[in-house]
């Protein structure tokens, strides 16, 4: 193997990702870095729903809802995290943000196979951080996008579980 | 002569009996072959995780492994008993499975193929039921636990 090969394959084995990882409750969830707009506190994000700043509106998202958590988002370490995929811009509200973290490819694990459904379109994949099971989400559905997907057809499953970048090798 | 007779007899022994693992959940006795079983363990506590997978709505973490939790619980519409729970590992046909069961540990039998009966009208994956203990007992296929129930719901 030349010097050259060598070089590639040590770029390759440490592609990584950055994630920002927030608390919900009891729940860990990450979303890609390059999506992050802002932290806000409560009072800085101010009492309306929507969050106005630089020009864009960032429309309220109950993240916890839409996870099915229940969590407490008036604790003095609570945060608006401002969201956007770059068609939508969601003001996230989050019982804490954890902090911000690069995750290898090879580190980030696939949503098991016995999740057949839409949620294969939800959630890219999981890691660990800090011990913690995190699940990574997909930005789009994270700010409102995907949520009326039609169910999938028993034939389908198969072709979308290999589709979906969580089957393949590493999930970021 | 008689050693290839014996091993004969024994092969013929071991296809017509199952060594099963008997356990409960919400107080209902279940059974399952042990080749289907990874392991039992205490329970840890899960994450949940937003899906629409029937019963397939958490996952945990053991040892480096994550794996996603079957609510057979919820299924068999109980209320699992005891304290602490214990954690079934099922080698299911897409991956390790977790199933959270009654806290009463579970026990070793073995059973005669030849007195399985198939299972009638149940609402979930056997391979049909048996008598222990002088109670029918259905015997869990764990492997494909979870899949009819796909197949349902989506036709």
């Amino acid at each position: 193997m030349t010097l050259r090969g060598r070089q590639n394959q040590t770029h390759t084995l440490l592609e990584t990702s950055s994630f920002l990882v927030v608390r919900l409750g009891d729940s860990y969830v990450a979303l890609p870095a390059d999506g992050v707009h802002g932290v806000f506190t409560q009072e800085e994000a101010g009492k309306e729903q929507a969050v106005t700043t630089a020009g864009i509106t960032y429309q309220p998202v109950d993240l916890a809802q839409r996870l099915s958590v229940v969590a407490d988002l008036s604790g003095l370490e609570s945060r608006t995290v401002l969201y956007s995929n770059g068609r939508s811009h969601g003001a996230i509200g989050v019982s804490q943000v954890v902090g911000l973290t690069d995750v290898e490819r090879k580190d980030c694990l696939p949503l098991p196979a016995q999740f057949q459904r839409e949620e294969r379109n939800w959630i890219d994949g999981i890691m660990l951080y800090q011990d913690q099971l995190v699940l990574i989400l997909n930005p789009s559905w994270a700010v409102g996008e995907l949520a009326d997907i039609v169910p999938v057809a028993v034939g389908q499953v198969g072709q979308i579980t290999a589709a979906t970048p969580a089957a393949v090798d590493g999930s970021c | 002569m008689l050693r290839a007779s014996r091993e004969k007899q024994q092969a013929q022994v071991a296809k017509q009996s199952w060594p099963v693992m008997v356990f409960s959940v919400g107080g209902m006795k279940l059974a399952a072959r042990t080749e289907d079983v990874e392991g039992v363990s205490s329970w840890t506590e899960s994450i949940p995780v937003p899906s629409r997978t029937p019963f397939v709505q958490a996952i945990l973490k053991r040892d480096n492994h994550v794996m996603p939790v079957y609510d057979l619980a919820s299924r068999l519409k109980c209320k699992l008993q005891g304290d602490p729970l214990l954690c079934l590992i099922a080698r299911h046909l897409d991956g390790p499975m977790a199933i959270c069961i009654d806290a009463d540990m579970p026990s070793l039998e073995t059973v005669d193929t030849m007195a399985i009966r198939p299972t009638g009208g149940g609402d979930i994956e056997t391979l049909g039921s048996v008598m222990i203990a002088d109670s029918e007992v259905a015997i869990v296929a764990l492997q494909r636990l979870g899949r009819s129930r796909l197949d349902v719901a989506t036709s």
